[in-house]
């Protein structure tokens, strides 16, 4: 133990050891992209060493870390396998992700890196879910989330710094101040230039600390750790640095000036590091040399591994998007799958908001892995009332959150990825917008960008509140389209409480993320007989409600009324049609699609969705695609006006397909 | 094995850049690190170093622009 330092020499030749592993891949990648040997998007940590290696001894592989696209040494010091590493940022079938995430979106759960976003700040809400896992199974285990200076402009961060605050979640939110947020400086974007005062505002505890300075930062980022381990929750770290290179490519910075980047050179950890071991007498030029030269060989020897491995093949397109790939849509897709035995137990009467909570208590009994996550779902029951007393029966596994979307879906993501079943809900299906960043870039795509290393067990659960008037354009919208153009989510839309029951449980068991919609027109106005105990719909399996002979309308939610409603009307007129309620969105039942068109020779989609570029249009062309010479009349949809919903009843009730409009539509195709 | 020497892309954006001027002769014996040439791309000059140790062999006029992805020179063992 040197006496100066204060830390022992075995601790201190593991940290130069990382600084100089970090250092030679660093000069490996640039010699490699800019010799032309290499082709991929580099975002350099020239300058930012010193920050990992100083954290590599206080954490195993049990703590987890989420990183940012510039974080290749996050990656390195937390044990990430360089060979697959490599293979990685090239492209190629070996890679720790098969070459799906590439360098900006590494991934190794083995090692505890668990998700790498290429969007900045969007990490920190799922390290919270990563951290609530942790503590929700009695660890110890820390999550470490590393985002730039830059993220704390960012929404994101604001909300996961809140939620970690009020949850004490064992959560470091490590700021690695580079002074540069891409390519504008600090005084440029802020005003705030001391970050770590805003843990303050949450009610945490922030410290700034000299991420170039090893020692300093070492013994700093134990107490933080040690903080967040015992339990006293999360920690902010500012970590003063700076980059040297620029925001991508290779190089020095043209964002500083000659004097500054010598300046800056100064404090550059990995010389700086080098001298403070040589000249306490940690250990001598020899004992460095051969550290640099281990680096040197264990870098070289895993880019040519990496070389030499197979570029990964097209005939992995369409793998990982889901766990079954014959869920992806395809043309020419006629999968069969099993309906739902008819059930034959016991049955109770319930309205559909009582069958959701049916379910959800259900599932809570099932599996300990499955919690909830929403605004008000605590004690007041839930918004929807679908959770009533639940909190008193399941204690912590009932979460009611801040009104943070992002905090949300980032926290079941991130609780999702650890391998817990969450069920998130979004009060309105308007407020997806809020999230659509959780969902759309890591909830739906984590399966497919750590190439099958992890997956997102989640369900989202969201209300739309259109038909019934008076809830303005804000909550009245539906928004099913922005998910199913979204590869990697299964959208269920249920139009009874049997199947809000049914498909609900369903999705709180599958292995990718779900999203139930529930129409607020549906929620208390139907009542049915609804099975009781473990009661589930296959989802991508359609329902005919009405047979018919002469037009399939399909639909789904509460347009299945509108069109039953609509086949009465038509009956009376000797127009027989079939409803086919689709029930899920995506995965599409296409074999139950064609086979009802197959006999009625005509199809109306009807959807309360937004008609342009909606769902209806693309079930509609490829039934003119694959049934073609076999219709009647050409496949057409039928949705909801392009216009915001309005206000006024009098012209929301017109701008969505209602029964009247409905069989007008099919009046006008059977002309 | 030879390594070649092919015009980088430095920057996102970049789609093209100019090799200024070769700093080492046609032929000459560099190490790795040593600044073979002058390069320009997106408004910002930069040396490019040795990918490797060997004989430098030039395959293309400096003073021009040329596209990412050219071959531009290769360094054979010495």
């Amino acid at each position: 133990m040197s006496q100066d330092l204060g830390i022992d020499n075995d601790t201190l030749r593991e940290i130069y050891t990382q600084v100089s592993r970090i250092h030679q891949v660093d000069r490996a990648i640039q010699a490699g992209l800019s010799s032309g040997k290499f082709q991929f998007t580099y975002w350099p940590l020239t300058g930012q060493e010193g920050i990992p290696a100083a954290i590599a001894p206080l954490v195993t592989n049990d703590d987890h870390m989420v990183t940012i696209y510039r974080g290749i040494h996050d990656q390195v010091a937390k044990g990430v396998p360089l060979k697959g590493l490599f293979a990685e940022a090239l492209g190629r079938i070996d890679g720790v992700n098969k070459g799906k995430g590439g360098s900006p979106h590494i991934s190794d759960p083995d090692s505890g890196s668990m998700l790498t976003t290429a969007i900045v700040g969007a990490g920190a809400p799922i390290a919270n879910g990563i951290a609530l896992a942790s503590k929700m199974r009695g660890t110890d285990a820390v999550t470490i989330v590393n985002f730039g200076d830059g993220a704390t402009s960012i929404g994101a961060v604001h909300e996961a710094m809140n939620l970690a605050g009020v949850w004490k979640l064992p959560v470091i939110f490590l700021c690695q101040n580079n002074q540069m947020g891409e390519y504008t400086r600090i005084p440029d974007y802020t005003a705030s230039t001391d970050f770590a005062s805003r843990a303050a505002g949450y009610g945490f505890r922030g410290v700034v600390l000299d991420g170039n300075d090893v020692v300093a930062f070492h013994k700093g980022m134990k107490e933080a750790i040690a903080d967040a381990r015992a339990g006293n929750g999360p920690v902010f770290v500012e970590a003063r640095t700076i980059r040297l290179g620029p925001h991508a490519g290779v190089g020095d910075t043209n964002h500083l000036s000659k004097e500054d980047l010598a300046a800056a050179k100064e404090t550059w950890p990995v010389p700086r590091t080098r001298k403070l071991l040589l000249d306490n007498g940690i250990c001598t030029e020899d004992e460095l040399a051969a550290i640099d030269a281990a680096a040197e060989a264990e870098v070289k020897e895993a880019i040519e591994w990496a070389l030499g491995c197979e570029p990964t093949g097209v005939e992995e397109m369409l793998l990982d998007v889901y766990a079954d790939p014959t869920v992806v849509p395809r043309r020419g897709q006629r999968d069969k799958r099993a309906a739902e035995e008819p059930f034959t137990g016991e049955k109770r009467e319930l309205p559909m908001f009582q069958a959701i909570q049916d379910a959800q208590e259900t599932a809570l009994e099932l599996d300990d892995s499955v919690i909830f996550l929403g605004e008000d779902i605590g004690e007041s029951g839930g918004v929807f009332r679908c959770f009533q007393g639940l909190q008193e029966k399941y204690g912590e596994r009932i979460r009611p959150t801040p009104i943070a979307e992002q905090a949300i879906m980032g926290a079941a993501t991130g609780a999702a990825i650890m391998g817990m079943r969450p069920v998130a809900e979004i009060m309105f299906c308007d407020f997806m917008g809020v999230c659509m960043d959780q969902i759309a870039n890591h909830t739906a795509k984590q399966r497919y960008m750590s190439g099958g290393r992890t997956h997102v067990p989640l369900t989202v659960r969201t209300v739309a509140g259109a038909g019934i008037g008076g809830f303005g354009a804000q909550h009245s919208q539906s928004t099913e389209a922005w998910l199913l153009h979204t590869p990697g989510l299964k959208v269920v839309y249920p139009s009874t409480p049997s199947e809000a029951k049914g498909l609900l449980l369903s999705c709180i068991f599958d292995d990718d993320p779900c999203v139930q919609y529930e129409s607020m027109m549906l929620t208390y106005a139907t009542s049915e007989e609804v099975p009781v105990g473990d009661y589930r719909i296959p989802i991508g399996v359609a329902k005919v409600k009405r047979e018919g002979a002469d037009i399939s309308l399909i639909t789904y939610g509460w347009q299945v009324m509108h069109c039953l409603n609509a086949a009465e009307e038509l009956a009376k007129e000797g127009i027989s049609a079939e409803v086919l309620d689709l029930r899920t969105l995506m995965p599409l039942d296409y074999d139950r699609i064609f086979a009802s068109v197959e006999k009625t020779g005509r199809a109306l989609v009807v959807h309360a969705a937004t008609e342009f570029c909606g769902l209806g249009a693309e079930i509609a062309c490829t039934l003119n695609d694959t049934l073609h010479g076999q219709l009647k009349a050409p496949a057409t949809r039928f949705g909801a006006a392009y216009a915001p919903i309005c206000f006024a009843k009098t012209i929301e009730t017109e701008q969505i397909p209602h029964a009247g409009t409905i069989a007008a539509r099919v009046r006008e195709m059977l002309k | 094995m030879s390594t070649t020497l092919t015009i980088p892309k430095l920057q996102m954006s970049a789609t093209e850049g100019t090799l200024i001027e070769w700093l080492v002769e046609d032929g000459a014996v560099v190490e790795e690190g040593q600044p073979i040439y002058s390069f320009e791309t997106d408004k910002s000059v930069q040396d490019i170093e040795a990918p490797a140790a060997g004989k430098l062999t030039q395959k293309v006029a400096a003073g021009e622009t040329y596209p990412v992805g050219t071959e531009i020179g290769e360094i054979t063992p010495a």
